[in-house]
C-alpha cells in the first residue's frame, strides 16, 4: 500500500470494499430519511396550525430556535443519556434538527399567500379546510419542500456524527480513517460519498419541488400578476 | 382557540415520546470498540448469526472503552459485547485484584459475570491481546532471544520504547517489571503504543513493548519474547452475552461457541494487518476469514 499515493488508495478502497461502503451509504441515507420524515409529519401540520393562531408561533419558534442552537455532538450526548445508543438516537437527533427549518417555511409559505387569493376563494364559498388545501398548501408547496431539503442536508451531517455513539452509516468510515495510521484515502471514501449523498438529494427534491408546484409547472398558463407569488 | 393550544400541544408531546419508547426491543445488538480487531470480531459474530439464524443484527460501533461498553449492556442498549478481555474486565468491570494464570483467571470471570451481571464470557476465541516484549529479527538473531529472560544480559546496551501507560500502571507497569525480572533498560522511552512498531522496524528502539495481536508484528517481521515468568497478566478475548438474550435466542449461544478457539493470535495478527495496512473494512476482512473456513460449519458446537 506504500507505493501508492492517496488517490490510488481512494480508487484500491473502493474496489475491495465496495458493497460494504454501499450497505452504510443506505443506512446513513435511511437514517437521515426517517429523521426527516417524521419531522415533516410532525412540523408541516404545527406550521400550518401557527399561521392559523399568529400567538401560538412566537412560542413554537422560539423553542424551535432553541433546539437549533445545541451543538450536534451536545445533543447526542444529552439523547444518548435519556435514549440510549444506536440507531433510533440519531433518528431522534435528526427530527429535532429538522423542525425548525420544516415548521418555519410552512408558517412563512402559508403566510405570504397574497390575501386576494384567500379572500376570493372564501368569496366563492369555500370553507376552511378547502381554502387551505386548494390555495393555500398548493401555493406553499414550493417554499415547505424548500424546507425539507434544508432539513435533509442537515440532517446528512447529523447522521455522520452519529458514528460516534454506535449507529454507523458512513461516519463510520470516516471515524476509522482517522483512528488508522494512514487513513487519508478513508476518510475521504467516507466523506466524498457523504458529499454526494447531500448535493443528490438536494437535486433530487429541487426536481420534484418544480414537479408538483402548480405555478412553476404550468408557468405559461399562469397570468403575469401571479407570477410575482413565487418567491 | 385555548382548548387547541393544549391538543397542539399535548399532540406534539405524545409524537416525541412514542418516538423515544421505540428503544427496546429484542433484536441482537453487538457492541464493540474503536479498535480494529474489536471491529473484525464484531463484524465475525454479526456474520455468523446472520448466516444460521434470520435474526436482525445491529452494530454498535466506535465505543470509547470496555467500561462504555460494560455500560450499554447494562443499560440494555447492546446483549453481544464482541472483545472482551480477561484481564481488562477482572480489574475493571468486576474489580478484582489481576491473576497471572490465564486459565484461572478465564474462570473466575465467567464465574463472576454469571453471579454479578447475569451475563455469560464465553471461552476464548483463541487469541489473546497482551502487553509483550518484541525485536527485530536481526537483533534477536543477533543475540539469540526468545526469552525476556535472554534481555537480562544485554538489556543495559539496550533502549526501550514504551507504551506511555504503562510506565506508570500499578501491578504490571514499569517499576514492578523491574522487580520481577531484577533487570533495568540502559534507557526507556515512553511512546504512543502506534509509533513502537515502526520504531523497532526502523532501528531506532532496539526492543519494544507493544500488543501481541497488532498486524504490524508480522509485517515487518518482529520477535515476540516469551513472557517466562508469566509478569503480564493474560488478556484472552471472549465474546460476552447476557443471558437474557441467551434464554430467548438459544441459537445464539451455539453459534456463540461456533467460534471458541478459531482465531489464533497469529492469524488475529494476519486479520489486523489485512484491515490497517491493506485498507480493507473490518466488515471485509470478517466476511472473508468466514467465507475462507465456510462458517465453521460441521465444526464445535453440540
Amino acid at each position: 500500500m506504500e507505493n501508492m499515493n492517496t488517490f490510488q488508495q481512494f480508487f484500491y478502497y473502493f474496489d475491495e470494499n465496495g458493497s460494504y461502503v454501499f450497505m452504510q451509504f443506505v443506512q446513513h441515507f435511511l437514517i437521515s430519511i426517517y429523521g426527516v420524515l417524521i419531522a415533516a409529519v410532525v412540523g408541516i401540520p404545527t406550521g400550518i396550525l401557527i399561521s392559523k393562531y399568529g400567538r401560538l408561533s412566537t412560542y413554537v419558534i422560539t423553542i424551535a430556535n432553541i433546539i437549533q442552537t445545541i451543538p450536534g455532538l451536545a445533543m447526542l450526548a444529552i439523547l444518548m443519556l435519556a435514549i440510549g445508543l444506536g440507531q433510533t438516537t440519531v433518528v431522534v437527533a435528526v427530527f429535532l434538527y429538522s423542525l425548525l427549518p420544516i415548521i418555519k417555511n410552512t408558517y412563512t409559505g402559508i403566510n405570504n399567500i397574497n390575501k386576494d387569493l384567500t379572500d376570493s376563494g372564501k368569496g366563492m364559498g369555500m370553507t376552511k379546510l378547502q381554502v387551505l388545501y386548494m390555495i393555500e398548501l398548493p401555493l406553499s408547496l414550493s417554499v415547505i419542500i424548500a424546507g425539507i431539503r434544508i432539513a435533509l442536508v442537515v440532517a446528512i451531517g447529523i447522521t455522520a456524527i452519529g458514528a460516534f455513539i454506535g449507529a454507523g452509516g458512513l461516519g463510520d468510515i470516516i471515524i476509522r480513517g482517522t483512528n488508522a495510521t494512514d487513513g487519508t484515502a478513508i476518510i475521504l471514501a467516507g466523506a466524498i460519498p457523504t458529499a454526494l449523498m447531500a448535493v443528490l438529494v438536494d437535486l433530487i427534491l429541487s426536481f420534484i419541488e418544480r414537479k408538483i408546484d402548480p405555478v412553476k409547472k404550468n408557468r405559461k398558463l399562469v397570468e403575469p400578476k401571479i407570477e410575482s407569488l413565487e418567491e | 382557540m385555548r382548548r387547541l393550544k393544549w391538543i397542539v400541544f399535548i399532540c406534539s408531546i405524545m409524537l416525541i415520546l412514542s418516538a423515544c419508547s421505540s428503544g427496546k426491543d429484542e433484536t441482537i445488538k453487538i457492541a464493540t470498540v474503536t479498535t480494529t480487531e474489536s471491529a473484525i470480531m464484531g463484524n465475525m459474530v454479526k456474520l455468523m448469526i446472520e448466516h444460521y439464524t434470520d435474526e436482525n443484527v445491529q452494530m454498535i460501533n466506535n465505543l470509547g472503552s470496555s467500561v462504555v461498553v460494560h455500560q450499554a449492556m447494562l443499560n440494555g442498549d447492546a446483549n453481544i459485547s464482541a472483545t472482551r478481555y480477561t484481564g481488562t474486565d477482572l480489574t475493571g468491570a468486576l474489580g478484582q485484584e489481576a491473576i497471572k494464570d490465564p486459565e484461572e483467571a478465564m474462570k473466575k470471570v465467567q464465574e463472576l459475570f454469571q453471579k454479578d451481571y447475569d451475563q455469560t464470557f464465553f471461552d476464548s476465541y483463541g487469541f489473546a491481546n497482551t502487553y509483550a516484549f518484541m525485536v527485530s529479527k536481526e537483533t534477536a538473531k543477533k543475540y539469540n532471544l526468545k526469552k525476556v529472560s535472554d534481555l537480562r544480559k544485554v538489556a543495559d546496551k539496550m533502549q526501550a520504547g514504551v507504551d506511555t501507560s504503562w510506565m506508570n500502571r500499578p501491578g504490571d507497569g514499569y517499576k514492578a517489571f523491574v522487580k520481577e525480572y531484577g533487570f533495568d533498560f540502559n534507557k526507556v522511552y515512553p511512546m504512543q503504543i502506534g509509533l513502537v512498531y515502526d520504531a523497532v522496524e526502523a532501528g531506532k528502539m532496539d526492543v519494544v513493548l507493544g500488543y501481541t495481536t497488532d498486524g504490524r508484528i508480522s509485517s515487518y517481521d518482529l520477535v515476540v519474547l516469551e513472557d517466562d515468568l508469566k509478569f503480564f497478566p493474560p488478556y484472552d478475548c471472549s465474546p460476552l452475552a447476557t443471558n437474557e438474550l441467551l434464554k430467548t435466542h438459544p441459537e445464539v449461544k451455539k453459534i456463540l461457541e461456533k467460534l471458541v478457539d478459531k482465531v489464533s493470535t497469529e492469524e488475529m495478527q494476519k486479520l489486523n494487518y489485512e484491515s490497517d495496512n491493506n485498507l480493507l473494512e473490518p466488515a471485509v476482512v470478517a466476511q472473508r476469514f468466514l467465507e475462507k473456513h465456510n462458517y465453521f460449519d460441521d465444526k464445535g458446537g453440540e
